[in-house]
């Protein structure tokens, strides 16, 4: 393309404020992404760009922190039985694929309908796949809580697609199931999609996971930590080839969430099935009511709507503060039940 | 081994006649079970329990400290208290069976242990090695069967799913104190400091130089990978040191369904074979 553009690029300068909101988003970010698998991006893009830095600078440095998170993140589970690697590679080279399908997509609706049409496409996925999504996650996740059964017998689609013997399988020995490559692809595609358009492909990612080729939640949430690897360290890549990658930020970011992702990797180990997929849920159904206040502008923008800018305004304000209510919900519900989880469990010893 | 008669066995009541039964009715035939871990897998006390209820044997539950100097003795404290947990956790299954079980606690080499063992010892009927044990080595001095105990469950699951449940002393004695993640957090919270130092200490030189896009980029992406190396390593010690740590019940919740343990041993079938008995 153009060459390495790093000159024109402003980097902002450092204070304390801004160093101590990094790092207080990266950890709790990280808490989330270890828990669930993903999460914690579509706060830091917004956050940082309100800290003025430029929106592709926030992209780059967001994406270069992701992926030594998510492999910190996957070691951790991997020593506890959760990862399978085989699986997270492939998919993670389809969603590579899928991801550079998504910036093509992108790119196309930003030729035809320019910036506030781009965005507005984002913010509508947003909406529509959050909702769709999370509120099938949770209904699972209720569901699940009201059984009170620790193992899920596997989803039906999930059942039949494994029955369906299409050459090359593979066998997922974490989940100690066998599928075709077949069906992963898809999963593996929408996930990169949504990673190059929302930043998150783990919304996709692990529902896919679960109830597509099914696995349980706990080995689905840590699969995709592997693909967000994979997927980040391309990105990573080519931001870096353009000189677009903000070091310092990134470092800041990840020595908050790197303490985030052992943490939330650790809560894994005590809580219930369930509890994986009702903190995912809640997060994406806050996510997409945030994502839905902020269409307003974009509607005016394109001269679809016509509201006043003053309350577009404190619109945008809530969009953003209640995206990190979302990330601040999920992290107390991680960290309620991985305490309480471990305070029984040393009473239980403690009096054996 | 077929030519035991009923009457050595503890749970049946038949009377038996005869002083050399008598005799051999007040030295039971024994399973040697031999680990040299702290703890003995899942699936050799199962296997040793269940085929010690089927032929009224009683088992014989060796551990050896193959190392007893290891470490300034620190090695032989760890796996004292792991082998008392490990002889808990055996003298309940067999209670559940009703088996009697003898736990030695023994010194120096497994041949010679095992060699030892069989010759002091009477009416050893067969030995069953833990993992860890080389067939060869334990067969080497022993007169009477080996049998190595394995299992299809090994691979990543093997940690998780067989030595989480205990609490004090560690499989394979790896020290997991306190005091070692306190080392490896100052040690690696140095590194990582050094590391965050060096980069903003040289902000200007160092965002010229990884900004500049190209080949340059792999600049952003080692430092990264170092990050997460140094930065990774203290986090997770950090955390295990203030005993912020996994769930050790987690090895209990399998990730997915257990497969059928299968492997050297089959599980011990239900003997329905005619038996003699004489009454003499």
């Amino acid at each position: 393309m153009h060459g390495p553009i790093g000159e024109v690029i402003q980097f902002i300068d450092l204070n304390a404020y801004t160093i101590a909101f990094l790092f207080l988003v990266g950890f709790i970010g990280g808490l989330v992404s270890g828990f669930i698998g993903s999460g914690g991006a579509f706060v830091l893009t917004p956050g940082m760009m309100s800290l003025g830095v430029p929106g592709t600078v926030a992209v780059a440095s967001n994406m270069c922190h992701k992926f030594p998170k998510a492999l910190v993140g996957a070691i951790k589970r991997y020593k506890y039985g959760q990862v399978d690697i085989k699986l997270g590679l492939i998919m993670g080279v389809f969603a590579e694929i899928g991801v550079q399908a998504g910036i093509i997509v992108q790119k196309r609706i930003l030729d035809t309908w320019g910036q506030a049409g781009s965005n507005l496409y984002v913010s509508l996925i947003f909406v529509l796949v959050l909702v769709t999504v999370g509120s099938f996650v949770m209904r699972d996740a209720m569901r699940m809580k009201r059984s009170r059964t620790e193992v899920d017998s596997g989803p039906n689609i999930a059942k039949r697609l494994q029955q369906i013997e299409l050459w090359p399988m593979i066998e997922v020995k974490a989940a100690n199931l066998r599928i075709s490559v077949w069906f992963l692809i898809p999963v593996a595609l929408a996930t990169g999609m949504l990673a190059a358009t929302i930043a998150v492909g783990g919304f996709i990612g692990v529902p896919g996971l679960m109830y597509i080729v099914g696995v349980t939640s706990i080995v689905a949430s840590a699969t995709e930590l592997v693909v967000a690897f994979v997927m980040g360290l391309g990105g990573t890549l080519v931001w870096a080839y353009y000189g677009m990658v903000d070091i310092r930020l990134v470092l800041i970011i990840l020595a908050g969430s790197l303490f985030g992702v052992q943490l939330g990797a650790i809560g894994t180990t005590y809580v219930k099935e369930y509890m994986v997929k009702y903190v995912m849920a809640m997060i994406m159904l806050i996510v997409a009511v945030s994502r839905f206040l902020a269409l307003p502008r974009y509607l005016n923008e394109l001269h679809l709507i016509a509201i006043d800018d003053f309350l577009v305004g404190i619109m945008n304000k809530m969009s953003f503060g209640i995206m990190c209510l979302a990330l601040l919900i999920g992290a107390s519900i991680i960290l309620t039940s991985l305490f309480k989880a471990r305070r029984l469990e040393r009473a239980a010893t403690g009096l054996a | 081994m077929q030519n035991q008669p009923a009457a050595y066995c503890p749970n049946r009541p038949e009377p038996v006649t005869g002083a050399a039964a008598a005799v051999r009715a007040r030295e039971p035939a024994y399973i040697m079970a031999v680990t040299r871990n702290g703890h003995m897998s899942e699936h050799v006390m199962e296997y040793a329990a269940s085929v010690a209820q089927r032929l009224g044997y009683a088992i014989l539950a060796v551990h050896v400290d193959t190392l007893p100097l290891f470490n300034r003795g620190r090695r032989s404290r760890l796996f004292a208290v792991a082998m008392q947990e490990s002889a808990a956790q055996l003298a309940v299954k067999a209670q559940y069976r009703e088996v009697t079980v003898e736990h030695l606690a023994e010194f120096g080499k497994i041949g010679d242990v095992v060699g030892r063992l069989c010759r002091s010892k009477k009416r050893i009927e067969f030995v069953v090695i833990d993992k860890g044990i080389r067939l060869e080595e334990a067969a080497r001095s022993a007169p009477i069967p080996v049998f190595p105990v394995n299992t299809a469950q090994q691979g990543i699951f093997s940690k998780t799913l067989f030595h989480t449940t205990t609490t004090k002393g560690v499989f394979a004695m790896s020290t997991s104190s306190k005091k070692q993640y306190v080392q490896r957090c100052v040690l690696f919270g140095a590194l990582t400091a050094a590391l965050y130092a060096a980069v903003f200490a040289y902000q200007n030189l160092v965002m010229t130089y990884f900004s500049k896009g190209g080949v340059y980029a792999v600049l952003p992406v080692a430092t990264v990978f170092a990050v997460s190396y140094f930065h990774g390593n203290f986090t997770s010690s950090f955390w295990s040191a203030l005993g912020i740590e996994a769930s050790r019940k987690s090895g209990a919740q399998p990730v997915a369904p257990a497969k059928q343990v299968t492997g050297t041993v089959k599980a011990p079938r239900p003997d329905t074979r005619p038996r003699l008995r004489l009454n003499a």
